[in-house]
């Protein structure tokens, strides 16, 4: 996603100078923008984002599920640290004047008995349970402490609900690629989604026009697992309560998915998120809803699917 | 035989309702098809097609009725129907709805009064009187209002959390209009002009001795009128009589219920001796009737924060379905004849 919203910037003419800071190279093809290998988790980043001198800064590197080959350790340090060093970075600087930060809605949770739709003052709601929400948590934390001791900067925390899209490989994509896929017996949550669009749309829309405090970015409405997962066309395998921990196991084990802690929770009771301050205040209304960006994923992966013949006929 | 076996479980609610379609038309009707249905579906599969395709040839030699339920069987398999962000699934609720008519017309003979106190349109906040730990008396509720209303619309009930915590129950709960019993979904759902059902009494009047049936509970601290006078919406008081007959709890099992994570572990004369059948709820009489709505547009929503107010509208709201309650139970005479 970094590459690709330095690129949708670098065609921006309001933007005079773009750098991006990583250390793999990015994958989309970039004309303008500056890039700088540095490793988010080295002091070494304080001394080269003053210097850079630019007035934003977009932090874009959380982590949401280990890699191949990244231990959890790993995944803490880029998460945590990796923000600290950052805000630490822009203590620094004097020309910052907005930081804007690719959170998740992964902070609230997925809970069976929360409210449908959590707003943004929702966190404290319920306990941070996952080693991931403590993380986002922990980060949401001194970005706020940073954001009182610097009241001139405006600081945003988006908090985003799963993405979805051909072209991704995360959690939600991968898992309606599974041959046959996982859900629990007898639990049908509402999912709520971003469109990979949307979502680089929303992250540039930030940039363009930041309000401080948190924003949740999804799409409209919810869509239930099943829906979801038969749009995909997938065959399901409902799997009793205390079995999904060894099936998501034999899944990891193959090399198939890796079924974090968060997303299993997110299989049993989903979460559906507020977008009110999204639409008003930031003034982004994502183009997909929930459900749409799942017919977009489904029609452009295509794939087979189970019942089409029989419903042609039918219909004839 | 195997294969027309295999087909049932696609077809889903819809094949055992075609059955009992085709049996109206005389049972050499329904053999007929199911034998045109078989000769097509091995013609096809003899001529080398796979099965889903042999299957819709097979589907063809089916009447037209049934051939409208297979093919609405295979759209819910490909997901293609409707939710609303609520999770609330109409085309659901219309397929269960025999269910509760077999319940609201047989089981219970549900007797209506007072439907048109229901605003046809626009928000309005339905409280009720409520016992029994599964939400037989919303549905029974909507039942009413589905059947007897000039202008039918689906009420979305607040269900007491830990229903979302059971298997299957949260997922059938989710799609005929239940949501978790929280005030952000009362003011969102009122806000879209959506008729919403409340039950004040929550986990005390779910948890009812047999003994103090229809001894209307506390209203909590009266949170249901604030979303009230917060949003503008009608209050329509309820009053369910027959519902608290259904579970006669005669006593607790506190240790079981501390295991399971429950409010409470219920024992009837029926459950748990009875294991699941215990479930099967009691065949009462019932009476549902709907009061005169009460306006609360006037207040402004300032008022919300007037605890006087709320504490007197809601013992307004309490004292109005305990009477209708005590009226309804005299007119119903005995319970269960």
């Amino acid at each position: 996603v970094g590459g690709n919203l330095a690129r949708r910037l670098e065609r921006d003419p309001e933007f005079e100078y773009v750098a991006g800071l990583d250390t793999r190279k990015p994958a989309a093809s970039l004309e303008r923008t500056e890039l700088i290998d540095a490793d988010i988790r080295s002091p070494v980043i304080s001394k080269l984002i003053p210097q850079a001198e630019v007035d934003t800064v977009v932090h874009n590197q959380i982590v949401r599920r280990a890699g191949p080959g990244m231990s959890a350790r790993a995944m803490h340090d880029i998460n945590v640290i990796g923000s600290l060093q950052l805000l630490a970075a822009c203590e620094k600087s004097d020309t910052i004047r907005t930081i804007v930060i690719r959170g998740s809605a992964g902070v609230y949770g997925a809970e069976p008995h929360a409210p449908q739709f959590f707003n943004e003052e929702m966190t404290r709601m319920f306990p941070l349970r996952t080693r991931f929400q403590r993380d986002v948590g922990e980060i949401e934390n001194y970005f706020e402490t940073y954001s009182r001791r610097h009241p001139d900067v405006t600081c945003m925390m988006l908090r985003y609900q799963p993405a979805i899209g051909p072209s991704l490989d995360t959690q939600i994509p991968r898992y309606l690629s599974l041959p046959v896929v996982p859900t629990y017996f007898g639990f049908d949550p509402r999912i709520q989604l971003v469109h990979e669009d949307d979502a680089l749309d929303a992250l540039a829309a930030a940039v363009k026009s930041p309000v401080r405090g948190a924003v949740n970015v999804a799409g409209d409405g919810t869509i239930g697992l099943t829906r979801m997962v038969r749009l995909a066309g997938r065959p399901t395998l409902p799997v009793v309560g205390p079995l999904f921990g060894a099936t998501a196991g034999v899944a990891k084990r193959l090399g198939m998915l890796d079924f974090s802690e968060d997303f299993q929770r997110l299989l049993r009771y989903g979460r559906g998120v507020d977008t009110t301050r999204l639409v008003e205040e930031v003034g982004f209304q994502p183009r997909y809803s929930t459900a749409e960006a799942v017919q977009d994923y489904a029609a452009k992966i295509g794939g087979r699917r189970l019942a089409p013949a029989l419903r042609h006929v039918v219909a004839r | 035989m195997t294969r027309e076996a295999r087909t049932a479980p696609d077809g889903g609610p819809g094949f055992a309702d075609d059955n009992g379609r085709g049996r109206s038309q005389g049972p050499a009707a329904g053999m007929g098809a199911a034998v045109a249905f078989m000769r097509l579906m091995r013609e096809g599969l003899e001529s080398g097609v796979e099965l889903p395709e042999a299957l819709a040839r097979g589907a063809a030699g089916l009447p037209r009725e049934a051939r409208d339920r297979v093919s609405a069987a295979a759209r819910r398999l490909d997901g293609d129907y409707q939710e609303d962000e609520w999770g609330f699934d109409e085309e659901f609720a219309d397929l269960v709805e025999p269910v509760f008519d077999f319940l609201y017309d047989t089981w219970w003979r549900v007797t209506p009064t007072g439907v048109h106190n229901v605003p046809s349109h626009g928000r309005a906040l339905l409280v009720s009187n409520h016992a029994g730990i599964l939400p037989w008396d919303g549905t029974m509720i909507a039942m009413s209002i589905l059947r007897e209303h000039p202008l039918p619309r689906h009420p979305r009930f607040l269900v007491l959390n830990w229903a979302f915590d059971l298997p299957w129950i949260s997922v059938i709960l989710r799609k005929v209009g239940g949501v978790v019993a929280s005030p952000f979904n009362a003011l969102r759902l009122l806000e879209q002009d959506k008729l919403v059902a409340v039950f004040p009494e929550g986990v005390k009047g779910a948890g009812k001795d047999f003994k103090d049936r229809y001894r209307l509970q506390r209203f909590g601290r009266g949170g249901f009128v604030e979303i009230a006078l917060r949003t503008g919406a009608p209050l329509v008081p309820v009053a369910v009589v027959g519902s608290e007959e259904i579970y006669p709890k005669i006593g607790e099992l506190p240790l079981i219920s501390k295991l399971i994570g429950a409010p409470y572990f219920p024992v009837t004369p029926t459950f748990p001796l009875l294991g699941p059948l215990g479930t099967i709820p009691l065949p009462s009489r019932w009476r549902i009737e709907f009061c005169e709505p009460i306006d609360t547009s006037g207040y402004g929503p300032e008022a919300a924060d007037d605890r006087g107010l709320v504490f007197e509208l809601s013992e307004r709201v309490r004292e109005t379905i305990q009477q209708k309650v005590y009226e309804n139970l005299v007119e119903r005479g005995p319970a269960f004849l």
